[in-house]
C-alpha cells in the first residue's frame, strides 16, 4: 500500500499559542484514518491545514507525494472533502450545486455527476432546491460533491454531526464501499468514540495539539499477547488455579484472568477435569473508550 | 477562469433578488418617461430659434463682462454656452427644442447611481455571503488558487455592473425612441473643449456619458468588494459604500470650497465629466491627475482585498 498523505512536523501557532505542536503521521492508501480528541484538541485545525483552508506555521504536508504549499493545485486535486456540515447554495438545486463544483475541477463529465448522484442515492430529489433537503440529504449531497473529481484522499470533519443513527450508518457504509472499491483513503475526525471504532482502521489520538498515540482498531498482532478473559464458574476453582500459578480476580458471578489465546482451551480443560461447572467464557476486549481515556488521562488532563 | 465566472454569474442569476433589481431599473425608466411625456409642453419654437439664440448670446456676453474676476467657474460656463450657440448659428444646427429619444437616454443617465446601488449590493455580498453561509470552505478546498477565486468574483461584479448599465441604456433607448421619436434626424452632439466646439455623434456621446458617469460607481463597487473580502461583513460593505455613494460627492465639494487637499479625496476625481463639460472641483486639477488618483485608489482597494483574502485562515 502506498502513502496517500504525509504530515511532517506540522506546527501551527495562533496568537502566540501553539495550537498544533509538531504533528507527524502518514495515512496509507485505502485506509480509514480516524482523528480522535476532546473538543479543542486541534482536530479541525489539522484537517483545515491539510485541506488548504489554513496555513501552517511550519512543517510540510504531502498529498499523494505533492507538496501542499509548493504544488497547491496538484496536491488539492487529490483531495475531496466535507469540512463540518456540508454547506451548499440553498437557492440552487442539488444538481446545480454539483455543477458548480464540477466546473471547478478538470474533466468532470455529466455522466460522472449522474453516477455520483446515484451512488449517494439522491437521484429522485436531485433537481429540487437544497433548502427543501433534510440534514441527511444535505450530508449525502456533500458526499457527492466531494466525490466528483475522484479524489484519492477524502477528508471528513465531524461527518456524523447532527445525523440520526440511520444517517450515521449510511455514511459509514459509503465510506467502507469507497475504501474497498476505489482504494480511497479517508480521514475522519470525530469526538464520538463508538462511531470511530466502527468506521476506522487506525485512530490517532490528539490532545492539546499533540499527537498522543496512534492505535490500530482491528489489531491482529494484539491477539498474540495476553487478553483478559471472563469465566462464569461456580466454586471449586481456587485450589487448582493456585496450584498452576494462574492469577485471577474474583468478580461478580465468576472470575477474570489474563491469558494468552493458546492457554484458554487448556484452562477450560483443567477446570472441567476438576469438575468446576463453567457456564460461560468470554474475551473482555478493552473498548476504544477505555483505551482513549487511559491514554488521554496519562497526558495529565481529564476530558470533560 | 471563465468557468469560475460562469459559476458566479449563475449564482447571481438564480436569485430572485436580481430580477427585482432589473425590474426596478425598468420601472425607473418607465416612470421617468411617463413623467416627461406628461409634463412636456407642445413645441412652439418653429423657426424663431435663430433670433432666440442671438438674444441669448447677447445676454451671456453682457453677463460675462459684468462678472467679477473671481467667478471663474461661472465665466467658463458662459463662455461654453456662447461658443456652442454661436456654432449653431454659423452651421445652421437647430438646438433640440423638445425631448427626443437621444435626450431621453441622456436624462436617464441620472439613474446610473441607481444601477450602481445594485452593483454595490452584489459586490458587498459576493465574498461576505460565502463566509456567512459557510460555502467558502467548499470553494477553497478546490485545486484552485485563492487569487483566481477572488478575481473571478471581482470580474463578475464588474460584468454585472456593465449588464445593469446596458439594461438601463437599452431600455431607455427603446422607451425614448418609442415615446419621443428620433427628433429631426439630427443626431449631432456639440461638445466644447479647450475653447473649441466639436461635432460628435450622439451615440458616441451617450456611451461616453454612461461610461464616465459609471466611474464613481465602479470605484464604490471596488470599495464594497474590498470591505466584503476583508471584513467578511455584508452589511458593513453595503452601508459604507451606499453612504459614500450618496454623500461622498457633496461632502467633497464642501471641503473643496475651503481646502485644496480635497483634490486627493476619491470623490473629487470620480467625475471625469468635469473635464469635458464644466469645471474641475478644485482649480488646477487635470484629467491626468484624476486618472492617476483613481488608479492609486483602485490599486489600494485591490491590494487590500487580495492581500487579506489569500492569506486568511478560514476558521468558523
Amino acid at each position: 500500500m502506498g502513502t496517500a498523505l504525509e504530515l511532517k512536523n506540522v506546527t501551527k501557532v495562533m496568537k502566540g499559542k501553539k495550537i498544533i505542536d509538531d504533528v507527524s503521521f502518514t495515512v496509507k492508501s485505502g485506509e480509514v484514518f480516524g482523528f480522535l480528541g476532546p473538543n479543542g484538541a486541534g482536530k479541525t485545525t489539522t484537517i483545515r491545514m491539510i485541506a488548504g483552508l489554513m496555513k501552517m506555521t511550519s512543517g510540510e504536508i504531502f498529498i499523494c507525494g505533492k507538496d501542499r504549499e509548493k504544488e497547491f493545485e496538484e496536491a488539492l486535486g487529490h483531495i475531496g472533502g466535507i469540512v463540518e456540515n456540508p454547506e451548499m447554495y440553498k437557492y440552487l438545486t442539488g444538481y446545480q450545486n454539483l455543477k458548480q463544483y464540477a466546473r471547478m475541477s478538470k474533466g468532470v463529465t455529466k455522466q460522472k455527476i449522474d453516477e455520483v448522484v446515484e451512488f449517494v442515492g439522491l437521484t429522485n430529489r436531485i433537481h429540487e432546491k437544497v433548502k427543501t433537503y433534510s440534514l441527511g440529504m444535505r450530508q449525502r449531497l456533500g458526499l457527492a460533491q466531494s466525490l466528483l473529481h475522484d479524489p484519492d484522499v477524502m477528508i471528513l470533519d465531524e461527518p456524523t454531526n447532527g445525523l440520526d443513527p440511520a444517517g450515521i450508518r449510511e455514511i459509514r457504509d459509503h465510506l467502507r464501499k469507497l475504501t474497498r472499491e476505489k482504494g480511497m483513503s479517508v480521514i475522519v475526525s470525530s469526538h464520538l468514540l463508538s462511531e470511530m471504532e466502527m468506521m476506522c482502521d487506525r485512530i490517532a489520538i490528539i490532545q492539546n495539539g499533540k499527537l498522543v498515540n496512534i492505535q490500530n482498531v482491528h489489531d491482529e498482532a494484539e491477539a498474540e499477547t495476553a487478553h483478559r478473559y471472563f469465566f462464569e464458574v461456580e466454586s471449586g476453582y481456587a485450589s487448582i488455579l493456585k496450584e498452576k500459578g494462574i492469577e485471577y480476580q474474583e468478580v461478580e458471578k465468576g472470575i477474570e484472568m489474563e491469558l494468552e489465546k493458546d492457554q484458554v482451551p487448556n484452562v477450560i480443560k483443567m477446570l472441567i477435569e476438576h469438575e468446576v461447572r463453567i457456564f460461560e467464557v468470554k474475551l473482555i476486549s478493552k473498548s476504544l473508550e477505555d483505551r482513549f481515556l487511559e491514554i488521554t488521562e496519562k497526558g495529565g488532563t481529564t476530558i470533560a | 477562469m471563465h468557468k469560475l465566472i460562469v459559476n458566479e454569474w449563475t449564482k447571481i442569476f438564480k436569485r430572485a433578488g436580481t430580477y427585482v433589481m432589473i425590474a426596478m431599473i425598468l420601472l425607473g425608466v418607465v416612470a421617468m418617461g411617463t413623467l416627461i411625456k406628461m409634463t412636456e409642453e407642445p413645441d412652439q419654437a418653429g423657426d424663431q430659434w435663430r433670433d432666440e439664440l442671438s438674444q441669448q448670446i447677447k445676454e451671456d456676453k453682457k453677463d460675462l463682462k459684468d462678472m467679477p474676476a473671481s467667478a471663474g467657474d461661472m465665466k467658463r460656463f458662459l463662455e461654453k454656452d456662447i461658443a456652442i450657440n454661436q456654432y449653431r448659428l454659423d452651421n445652421e444646427i437647430a438646438p433640440p427644442s423638445e425631448t427626443t429619444g437621444w435626450s431621453f437616454i441622456d436624462e436617464s443617465s441620472a439613474l446610473i447611481s441607481f444601477a450602481g446601488l445594485f452593483a454595490i449590493i452584489i459586490a458587498a455580498g459576493i465574498v461576505a455571503s460565502e463566509f456567512s453561509t459557510g460555502t467558502i470552505k467548499l470553494l477553497l478546498i478546490r485545486p484552485i488558487r485563492r487569487y483566481k477565486i477572488l478575481l473571478s468574483k471581482y470580474v463578475t461584479v464588474v460584468l454585472f455592473g456593465l449588464f445593469m448599465l446596458a439594461v438601463l441604456f437599452i431600455s431607455s433607448a427603446a422607451l425614448g425612441f418609442g415615446l419621443f421619436g428620433t427628433g429631426d434626424g439630427n443626431s449631432v452632439h456639440l461638445a466644447y473643449a479647450d475653447g473649441e466646439v466639436i461635432e460628435q455623434s450622439q451615440m458616441l456621446h451617450l456611451v461616453k456619458i454612461y461610461l464616465l458617469s459609471s466611474i464613481d460607481v465602479l470605484m464604490l463597487v471596488t470599495l464594497a468588494f474590498m470591505i466584503s473580502a476583508v471584513f467578511r461583513n455584508n452589511s458593513l460593505a453595503i452601508g459604507i459604500s451606499i453612504f459614500l455613494l450618496m454623500m461622498g460627492g457633496n461632502v467633497t465639494s464642501l471641503i473643496a470650497a475651503k481646502y485644496d487637499w480635497a483634490k486627493y479625496i476619491l470623490f473629487a476625481n470620480t467625475n471625469l465629466m468635469q473635464y469635458f463639460n464644466g469645471t474641475p472641483v478644485v482649480e488646477g486639477m487635470t484629467l491626468g491627475f484624476s486618472i492617476v488618483m483613481l488608479c492609486i485608489y483602485f490599486i489600494l482597494f485591490m491590494a487590500l482585498a487580495f492581500g487579506v483574502f489569500t492569506k486568511r485562515d478560514v476558521a468558523a
